[in-house]
């Protein structure tokens, strides 16, 4: 009885899986691979992990409502590119302004295609990620600036009461997230049209306010992650959003979501990126090579869907 | 009777739209290839037929490939990957000249046919959707791509090279590999295979219960896109003279925008080969285009972002209302 309790909990919240599944990977770390016992390297993990998770609770708003983002990745590197290069002129507090106002434009022109074009959201959002990343060759000539902005630089690599600002800043928005897709009535609006467009749509959905508010959400994640990422590394690059499109979406699945929408757990997100993280790490420090680690990376994230995120074949 | 002719009406009427689409499709290349004329008059000359076929041809075939797994309602984000793949593992064999071409093509295109499969094989047997294996089979085939060649290198016979690029006693060896392979594909399409691939697409459950092995025909299907994608990893190895283990990156999108564009359905079922072929002759001359009017090369990803969602809403919106 208990045991089937159990089990039946386990099969219907995937989230908490990818909670378990990182645990374990965390106790097998600490057990048989050097370095990763001690409170910094913790710090270090939870800080790096920051970046990419933030991301990737963008990406859970548009993968609940059965979307799919791929411009994340030419987002994080237009928000950063474009907070350098303002900032060189006007000051830290109007880039960053800037930088999260182009953000929320791409999402915005992003779920403008989705719905007055009626544009698949793999092509509309392949398609603006494209565009933008020849918008910023041109922006900035192929060659972009690097920015001290103080404001960003303790953003990223300071910390309170031993805790990185970087990840209270992502446990903050994974937290709104969480109140948005959870608890909001847009949130539910967004389930629904993950389970069945048409269902929701004769219902009453407001498809197009939902469609807009959750891309715009995700793009401007996408935009906030870029600049941590600049007070990060001190500098932007054209192709420093590159790993944050498909790791994103992996992140998502991983975290118990289902790519087809209408189910999952914003919070098991949360735990796909700390868990992508922590197995990037571990590859790293067995010192394997570029090659190898891709292939075992590769190869843990397939064992790990199949071990919990098989979708139902009743579908 | 009377429902057997409606159907027969909706087929026709359905057929009559697909062709319309390439009709608007045909047009389109035309209006390309003339104002490419005024702008190139060596156009319809030889040897740049040949620069130009062996330029296209990689994206071509990827896009060929894409579209065999998109026509079973699924999508393979490994596919630059796989194309990397078989480039490294062509160049490595015929790198130090013991070993004839013919044997390190086969030998490249057994790989990605195997990677391919593998790909199909868990996307029929373990219930992940298409995006997610093959997502994760990115990393995968990318990681083995370095594993073989870290990093850009290997070689080509020189010969080979030059006949390839240059022309072969006047004969364009690129236009002539597309156009068998694309025969090839006709003849898979004519077969048993082709029909259930086209039915696996349209309806899994019927075609299921129709007695249709579904999960093989998937394996297959994955199986056959490794080896046009393959094709097009060897094509880029003689085309440039070398390997590279990330040049094929660009070519999931690319090969997935040719399709769309060719009107393959994203659910499967529906779309015609001749428009991924069109599709992809239209990314590629456009691309073209644009370094002939000698604007910065930097303008050309806006463009093909902008004829992608120009393409594909057009023919949305125009379906639309028939439909509804």
């Amino acid at each position: 009885m208990m045991a089937s309790t159990i089990r039946g909990a386990l099969r219907d919240n995937r989230a908490l899986w990818a909670f378990g599944v990182l645990a374990l990977t965390w106790l097998a770390a600490i057990i048989f691979a050097q370095g990763f016992n001690s409170v910094a390297s913790v710090h270090y993990l939870v800080q790096t992990a920051s970046f990419l998770g933030i991301v990737a609770v963008g990406q859970t708003l548009v993968v609940m409502m059965s979307g799919i983002d791929l411009s994340v990745s030419a987002v994080v590197a237009l928000s950063a590119v474009v907070c350098a290069q303002v900032s060189a002129g006007s000051g830290g507090a109007v880039a960053i302004l800037t930088a999260l106002a182009v953000s929320v434009l791409v999402g915005l022109v992003n779920a403008a295609g989705l719905i007055w074009l009626r544009l698949p959201p793999m092509v509309m959002t392949l398609a603006t990620g494209t565009v933008i990343a020849g918008a910023l060759l041109i922006y900035t000539n192929g060659s972009p600036r690097s920015a001290q902005i103080p404001l960003l630089d303790s953003l990223a690599n300071g910390s309170v009461a031993g805790i990185p600002l970087a990840t209270i800043l992502w446990l903050a928005i994974a937290a709104a997230a969480v109140w948005l897709l959870h608890l909001s009535r847009l949130g539910r609006y967004a389930f629904a049209l993950g389970t069945s467009e048409p269902a929701s749509r004769a219902s009453g959905v407001p498809v197009p306010v939902t469609t807009f508010v959750m891309y715009a959400a995700c793009a401007l994640l996408a935009g906030v992650a870029g600049l941590v990422l600049l007070g990060f590394t001190g500098t932007s690059s054209l192709t420093m959003g590159n790993p944050y499109q498909l790791l994103s979406i992996a992140s998502v699945v991983l975290g118990g979501t289902s790519i087809l929408g209408g189910r999952g757990h914003l919070l098991g997100t949360v735990a796909g990126a700390l868990l992508l993280t922590l197995l990037t790490a571990l590859l790293v420090a067995w010192n394997l090579s570029e090659g190898l680690r891709q292939v075992s990376l590769g190869l843990l994230i397939i064992v790990l869907l199949l071990v919990y995120a098989r979708e139902r074949r009743t579908t | 009777m009377r429902n057997r002719l409606e159907t027969a009406v909706r087929l026709s009427g359905r057929a009559a739209r697909g062709n319309l689409d390439l009709v608007g499709l045909c047009g389109l290349l035309v209006v390309v290839l003339v104002v490419y004329q005024r702008l190139d008059p060596t156009l319809l000359e030889p040897a740049t037929i040949t620069i130009l076929s062996a330029q296209f041809l990689p994206l071509i075939l990827a896009a060929v490939g894409q579209t065999i797994v998109m026509l079973t309602g699924g999508i393979d984000l490994s596919l630059g990957a796989v194309l990397s793949l078989g480039m490294a593992v062509f160049v490595i064999n015929t790198a130090d000249g013991t070993m004839s071409v013919v044997t390190a093509m086969v030998i490249a295109l057994a790989v990605t046919v195997l990677a391919g499969a593998a790909n199909g094989a868990l996307v029929a047997y373990a219930g992940l959707p298409p995006i997610i294996v093959t997502l994760a089979a990115s990393f995968l085939w990318g990681g083995v791509t370095l594993i073989v060649l870290p990093q850009p290198g290997g070689h080509v016979p020189t010969g080979l090279v030059r006949a390839y690029n240059l022309g072969w006693y006047g004969l364009a060896l690129p236009a002539i590999a597309i156009a068998v392979a694309l025969v090839l594909w006709k003849v898979v399409k004519t077969t048993r295979f082709g029909l259930t691939l086209y039915a696996v697409g349209g309806n899994e459950h019927g075609a299921f219960a129709n007695g249709v092995n579904t999960r093989r025909v998937k394996i297959v299907a994955y199986g056959l896109a490794g080896l046009f994608t393959g094709l097009a990893g060897i094509g880029l190895a003689i085309q440039t003279g070398s390997g590279d283990p990330t040049i094929g990156t660009p070519y999931t999108l690319n090969s997935i925008a040719a399709a769309v564009l060719g009107g393959i359905s994203f659910f499967g079922g529906i779309g015609q080969m001749r428009g991924t072929l069109l599709g992809a002759l239209l990314l590629g001359l456009l691309t073209n285009l644009l370094l002939f009017t000698g604007i910065s090369t930097f303008y050309q990803m806006i463009l093909q972002g902008v004829v992608l969602v120009a393409a594909v809403a057009v023919k949305t919106l125009a379906t639309r209302e028939r439909v509804a």
